[in-house]
């Protein structure tokens, strides 16, 4: 309870004297709202009519977690069926831990959903509790963030190389925790469907690639290579084609790549493979999802207490410093596990002990549920 | 633009507003199709529709505008007349597919770049609004990624997925057959929607006649030969069989897992080529060919399973209930209802 007052205190302060950091989307009418209460019920299917309704309601509500549809509504706050869709920005998200990172188990930590009791190695069973429910909270590295950056760049370059997306319709976020919110706006492909959508997601990811369009074609004897008629100069089939070192001149060196790997079908699971390595890594559930609500930019993210906070410059982008916002006043945590811990350019060494440190980083390790405060 | 399509080309396109404008032009109202000098448009439209319900098969001659604008509107007079769901929608995708095959021939033959031009822009941009611009250099035709979507998106082809295409700066970049396959949908609702919408207070009798003798010659096409109670079968399948019953045009893997489905049930091929009999682009050469070849009797000779509930549910072809719990393909419905299959 402790936790949730002091939390809650410093989230009303935030939204009361920073509400300039929250960033609203442009008819803002005919967007859903939702937002989580600290007790984890949900409010859904709200609209402010104005940006100043909805920082009044932050302010007196001081949620959790704050939410808006990435899509446009005639009526928002009606069921899903009656909203009347308007067209939603294509949003995708890119998470850590789809990224598999070897680093991950180096900073990661095991918290007992019935207790809190934490530990530092996996556990599947709490030694204090006997509870089984047990949560894996992560605190991404340098390398975890760099990793994120590079897949975060990579998608950039598809969507303005191949879909032809300028920079200024796309908006890179920090979460606020372990990923990256790119979001598309005011593009062609805001009145896509979910099945149109998905398709841009197997797109990205390399899913699908036949042999045939790259020119290898099934035939009697196996396989023959016939480039197609629309060329292999643009999209999957330049980047594949690239990846193998191939050219419209080079046609007895691919037959010879396509036999050396065994034949028609070994090659279609070697380009399948090469796909997906060269693909990005996006969350197909959230891009396809057209009546979903994201975490508003410029709110905290209940996990963590670092807010959503948009990307100016990828390149020099310090997620943990730009989206740790909340105040520096000294107070005293009793820290459940050791670690190390860099925010807002500060690094901190936490003992297992109590701890004095500035609100935001107490805000940070109560939020993951690796340390409570003391009064 | 300068140019203009001449009268040739509404003899491939009848269904343009500027064959609209001829047939206002020359002041022509239906009752003159009781006329005998209209013998021979009203002779065409019927065997065009015999061609395409008793074989098949496209019907592909083509003769001079004045024919082939009238011929158009005679047959959509039969088929509002014959007012027969199947026939409608069968005729509706042929007339499309008609004029595709058309299509394709002109964009690939035409020297001059400005009429390929004012053809894409009548045809996909006026009738669809799909913009689209062709290379003078490559020929190939380009199409905004979200158009292109939208349309891809209903076929089930693999080579249809975006990252089988030729993708840069927001544009795919298609073969003109390519380009004109993705309308045909298109194409064929939009006739159908102008048979449906056609007000005609008094039919021509010779239309009527027509229509009458068309009907008795149909009727075999017609009748939906219900072959198992639909019932009894899972949601999946019976969905595929009502939508074949109102004559609508099954995506390929909505009737591979039928055939499966039935295949699977030990039902005959012919009775199982027979309940395809309603699809409007029924051929029964190809439809044996495929069931059979489904079946492990033609072709690589594998015998084809049934689609797994997973499969059916990312084609949007699971149309799940309470039943289905726990069942992970269709044949396993209604075992635990002592129906044995």
């Amino acid at each position: 309870m402790l936790n949730i007052m002091f939390l809650k205190d410093l989230y009303r302060r935030y939204y009361f004297s920073n509400s300039n950091s929250i960033s609203v989307p442009s008819g803002i009418e005919k967007h859903e709202f939702g937002y989580m209460h600290f007790d984890y019920t949900m409010v859904r299917h709200i609209s402010f009519s104005n940006r100043g309704e909805l920082i009044a309601r932050l302010v007196k509500e001081t949620p959790l977690d704050v939410f808006c549809s990435n899509a446009s509504y005639k009526f928002p706050t009606n069921s899903l069926e009656s909203k009347g869709w308007e067209g939603a920005d294509l949003i995708f998200d890119l998470d850590l831990k789809d990224l598999n990172m070897t680093c991950t188990l180096e900073h990661s930590y095991y918290v007992c959903n019935q207790c809190s009791a934490c530990y530092k190695n996996f556990v599947t069973i709490c030694s204090i509790c006997s509870e089984r429910n047990i949560s894996c909270n992560s605190i991404p590295c340098s390398k975890c963030i760099n990793a994120l950056r590079d897949e975060t760049k990579q998608l950039i370059e598809l969507l303005k190389v191949d879909f032809g997306i300028s920079d200024k319709n796309i908006e890179v976020y920090f979460s606020g925790n372990a990923g990256f919110h790119v979001h598309v706006i005011d593009s062609p492909f805001n009145d896509l469907d979910p099945i149109a959508r998905s398709e841009i997601v197997d797109y990205l990811a390399g899913n699908g690639l036949l042999p045939e369009s790259i020119g290898v074609r099934k035939s009697k004897n196996d396989f023959h290579i016939k480039f197609p008629k629309s060329g292999i100069t643009f999209g999957w089939r330049k980047r594949i084609t690239a990846d193998l070192r191939i050219n419209p001149l080079t046609i007895s060196k691919f037959a010879k790549i396509v036999e050396s790997v065994g034949g028609y079908d070994k090659f279609k699971e070697e380009l399948a493979r090469r796909a997906q390595d060269l693909g990005v890594l996006v969350d197909p559930q959230v891009t396809r999802d057209i009546h979903r609500v994201f975490r508003l930019a410029g709110t905290i993210n209940g996990k963590s207490s670092l807010i959503k906070v948009k990307s100016m410059d990828l390149e020099t982008f310090k997620p943990f410093e730009s989206a740790c916002v909340l105040e520096d006043d000294p107070v005293y945590v009793r820290s459940k596990i050791v670690l190390k811990l860099s925010l807002k350019g500060k690094y901190f060494k936490i003992k297992n002990s109590i701890e004095r440190l500035p609100a935001y980083a107490a805000a940070y390790l109560i939020s993951m549920r690796l340390a409570d405060i003391v009064r | 633009m300068s140019i203009k399509l001449g009268h040739a080309d509404l003899a491939k396109y009848p269904f343009l507003d500027e064959a609209s404008v001829y047939i206002r032009e020359t002041r022509f109202t239906i009752d003159e199709l009781d006329r005998p000098e209209m013998d021979h448009i009203v002779n065409r439209a019927v065997n065009m529709l015999e061609t395409e319900v008793s074989f098949g098969k496209v019907y592909s001659s083509l003769e001079k505008y004045e024919v082939e604008i009238l011929r158009f509107l005679v047959s959509l007079l039969i088929v509002k007349s014959l007012d027969l769901e199947p026939i409608t929608k069968k005729h509706s995708l042929f007339e499309a597919i008609r004029a595709e095959k058309f299509l394709t021939d002109d964009l690939v033959r035409e020297k001059s770049i400005q009429k390929k031009k004012l053809l894409l822009h009548k045809i996909f941009q006026d009738l669809f609004k799909i913009e689209i611009d062709v290379s003078s250099d490559t020929n190939l035709l380009r199409l905004g990624i979200s158009d292109y979507l939208i349309r891809a998106t209903k076929m089930n082809e693999q080579e249809w997925k975006l990252i089988n295409r030729s993708v840069n700066s927001g544009y795919v970049y298609l073969d003109p057959d390519e380009a004109v396959r993705l309308i045909r949908s298109e194409l064929s609702n939009m006739i159908y929607e102008r048979i449906k919408n056609m007000k005609i207070n008094v039919m021509p009798s010779k239309i009527k006649i027509c229509a009458m003798n068309l009907r008795k010659k149909f009727s075999l096409h017609t009748a939906y030969r219900n072959q198992s109670l639909v019932s009894e079968y899972p949601p999946c399948i019976k969905h595929a069989i009502q939508l074949m019953n109102k004559g609508e045009n099954l995506p390929h893997s909505a009737r591979l897992m039928l055939a499966t489905y039935m295949l699977a049930l030990g039902k005959k091929i012919d009775e199982i080529v027979s309940m395809f009999q309603n699809a409007p682009d029924y051929n029964e050469k190809i439809t044996r060919y495929q069931v059979e070849h489904l079946a492990g009797k033609k072709g690589s000779r594998i015998i084809y399973s049934v689609p797994s509930c997973k499969k059916l549910l990312t084609e949007d072809l699971c149309f799940a209930t309470t039943e289905c719990k726990n069942i992970i393909n269709p044949v396993q419905f209604g075992r635990n209802n002592g129906i044995n299959l």
